[in-house]
């Protein structure tokens, strides 16, 4: 089995490409199709920025519990999927996902959500594509937040600690 | 510890098989009335019209229960609890004991007083008996009667099956618990467009026929059919439960820890009267995502923990051919007799249509249709939250919508889908 990860998302970094779109369609239809891609750009108007918004697989998924047909599941890789054959494409998953992860699939109706490239062993196929911006980053589970909060803390050490300035407690 | 669950739907088996997860050795053994392992109830319009094989509305296999080392007693309906020698009284006559009760028996089907509701075609919608019976049945027109959610999907499922179908609702607008008028009317619309009647503000005054179905007689006209399914909503059970001296209210009363009157025994599911986890208000939400999440809490009580649990989530969506729609905590009609300011926010793109209610600057409701319904999550979370809405309306006001490092980026989406200023 591949190992545990998740995908961090740096929005900042974003700059709306949507090569991780493409990149996702390629991998898993095999046609660079966005609609089909499981990660979406998000466009916020009106010029602020673009988001990459994929599923979060949370820990008590709200999706899992309110699917008619039990076709939400958690894989073994943590990673929670839908079942293509017991779906009936009612979208109660999206509705009630707190971000609107789950894409609907054009051709049925089916919802899709990111499964990290579970078989993938090298870097799912969004991170493989977003390497010249790096706004998603592919991380062991539990890394993203302490990843974030160290991040957060390097961009404010020019602001609390001014070049040239004495170091603490020197 | 014997531990016996009166019920195998979607509550009691998740109490069955959580202490099982949980690592429990107790002797745990479920009563079912029904002759089959559990199921889904929600995926049960899904099989009748055609969508998915009959297999696919279970949840477990009868092995499941084997290597679970569970004993499911089918058709083994609870008629009594003697709470003094701590034992359940079936149908057939046998006695239960346990040291843990757990009622998760849900409730059933509400049976309108309408002369000739006995005759031959005349169907439920709720159980899987239900739902056989009208997959066997052969007709061709068929009326049902209620238009809440199950009544709508069984009217899609009976349409796709070739029926010629007429939903009538006593009440001025369809899916009247779940919808505004205003959400559907346009519903309604859509419906018709479909192919499928909807008859609003009329009252069914009686079924006509020899034996079998003939006619539905309403207050307005004759409908000529061979059909009728019950789509009148579900009454908790809770007579079990108050014979045995339980406290019960429109369901069976529970604390926070969804413990009875009576300790020991445990109720979740459909049968249970709990708050409104948003406004603490009393609530009956009859929804799936509740039965799990009470089944949860009573199961981590009965491992020793104390959970207590936070109410249940008023959120359901429509769903008919290419209709999507979701409702999520009150509709206007429940906010009517409240104080307190009220504002609606609309938006309309084409056919999709948003509608969210405000009350005292906090998100207590809101309906979608279409694409709007795509973020209906990012409400839900603000409305869980108790997010103010005029102090979102003066942060973006305050920081506008720039780029990334200000607000972020749920906050604006939220902003932008409520047409706050920015």
């Amino acid at each position: 089995m591949a190992e545990r990860r998740e995908i961090r998302v740096i929005a900042e970094r974003c700059t709306g490409c949507r090569r991780c779109e493409i990149a996702c369609s390629m991998g898993h239809c095999g046609m660079p199709t966005p609609e089909r891609s499981r990660i979406r750009v998000l466009r916020l108007p009106p010029e602020g920025g673009h988001v990459p918004v994929l599923c979060q697989a949370c820990e008590d998924a709200p999706c899992l519990k309110v699917c008619p047909m039990n076709a939400r599941v958690r894989a073994e890789t943590g990673a929670v999927i839908t079942e293509a054959e017991a779906c009936i494409g009612c979208r109660a998953c999206l509705y009630i996902c707190p971000y609107g992860a789950p894409a609907v699939a054009p051709e049925d109706g089916k919802t899709v959500t990111c499964d990290r490239c579970a078989d993938l062993p090298g870097a799912p196929w969004c991170v493989a594509a977003c390497r010249d911006c790096g706004a998603l980053e592919a991380v062991r589970p539990g890394e993203a937040p302490r990843r974030a909060c160290r991040d957060a803390a390097a961009a404010l050490r020019p602001v609390l600690r001014p070049a040239g300035s004495r170091r603490c407690g020197s | 510890m014997r531990v016996l669950i009166v019920g195998n739907g979607i509550a009691g088996g998740e109490v069955a098989f959580g202490l099982r997860r949980a690592g429990s050795g107790a002797e745990i053994t479920i009563l079912s009335a029904e002759t089959t392992p559990e199921y889904d109830p929600c995926s049960l319009p899904y099989y009748l019209g055609g969508e998915v094989p009959r297999e696919r509305v279970f949840r477990r296999r009868w092995e499941d229960y084997r290597t679970a080392g569970i004993r499911l007693e089918t058709g083994e309906k609870a008629v009594a609890i003697d709470p003094a020698s701590r034992c359940v009284r079936t149908a057939s006559g046998r006695e239960h004991p346990y040291d843990r009760l757990v009622l998760a028996h849900g409730g059933s089907l509400f049976v309108p007083p309408i002369a000739g509701i006995d005759k031959r075609g005349v169907h439920g919608c709720k159980q899987l008996p239900d739902a056989d019976r009208l997959d066997r049945h052969r007709g061709s027109r068929a009326v049902v009667i209620g238009s809440g959610a199950i009544g709508i999907e069984a009217a899609e499922a009976l349409k796709k099956r070739g029926y010629a179908v007429t939903v009538i609702e006593v009440m001025d607008w369809i899916l009247p618990a779940l919808f505004d008028p205003e959400t559907a009317g346009r519903l309604k619309r859509r419906l018709e467009r479909c192919g499928i009647a909807a008859l609003t503000g009329e009252k069914v005054l009686r079924i006509e026929g020899t034996e079998a179905v003939a006619a539905v007689v309403t207050d307005r006209r004759t409908i000529p059919c061979d059909t009728v399914v019950l789509a009148t909503g579900v009454v908790p059970g809770v007579e079990l439960a108050r014979t045995a001296g339980i406290d019960v209210g429109r369901g069976i009363r529970v604390n926070e820890r969804l413990e009875t009157s009576l300790p020991g025994i445990y109720a979740c599911g459909d049968c249970v009267e709990t708050v409104d986890a948003c406004t603490g208000e009393d609530a009956m939400f009859q929804l799936k995502h509740n039965a799990l999440e009470q089944a949860r809490v009573v199961t981590r009580n009965l491992l020793g923990a104390s959970a207590s649990y936070p109410g249940a989530w008023a959120f359901a969506r429509a769903h008919f051919f290419d209709t999507h729609a979701v409702t999520f905590g009150k509709t206007t009609r429940a906010t009517q007799c409240e104080l307190g300011d009220l504002e609606i926010v609309e938006r309309e793109a084409g056919d999709d249509y948003l509608r969210v209610i405000v009350k005292e600057g906090v998100i207590v409701g809101g309906q979608a249709i279409g694409r709007f319904a795509d973020a209906a999550g990012l409400l839900i979370g603000a409305m869980w939250r108790r997010e103010s809405v005029p102090a979102l309306r003066a942060r973006r006001a305050l920081l506008g919508d720039g780029p990334h490092g200000t607000l972020a980026w749920t906050t604006r989406r939220l902003g932008e889908l409520l047409g706050l200023a920015g």
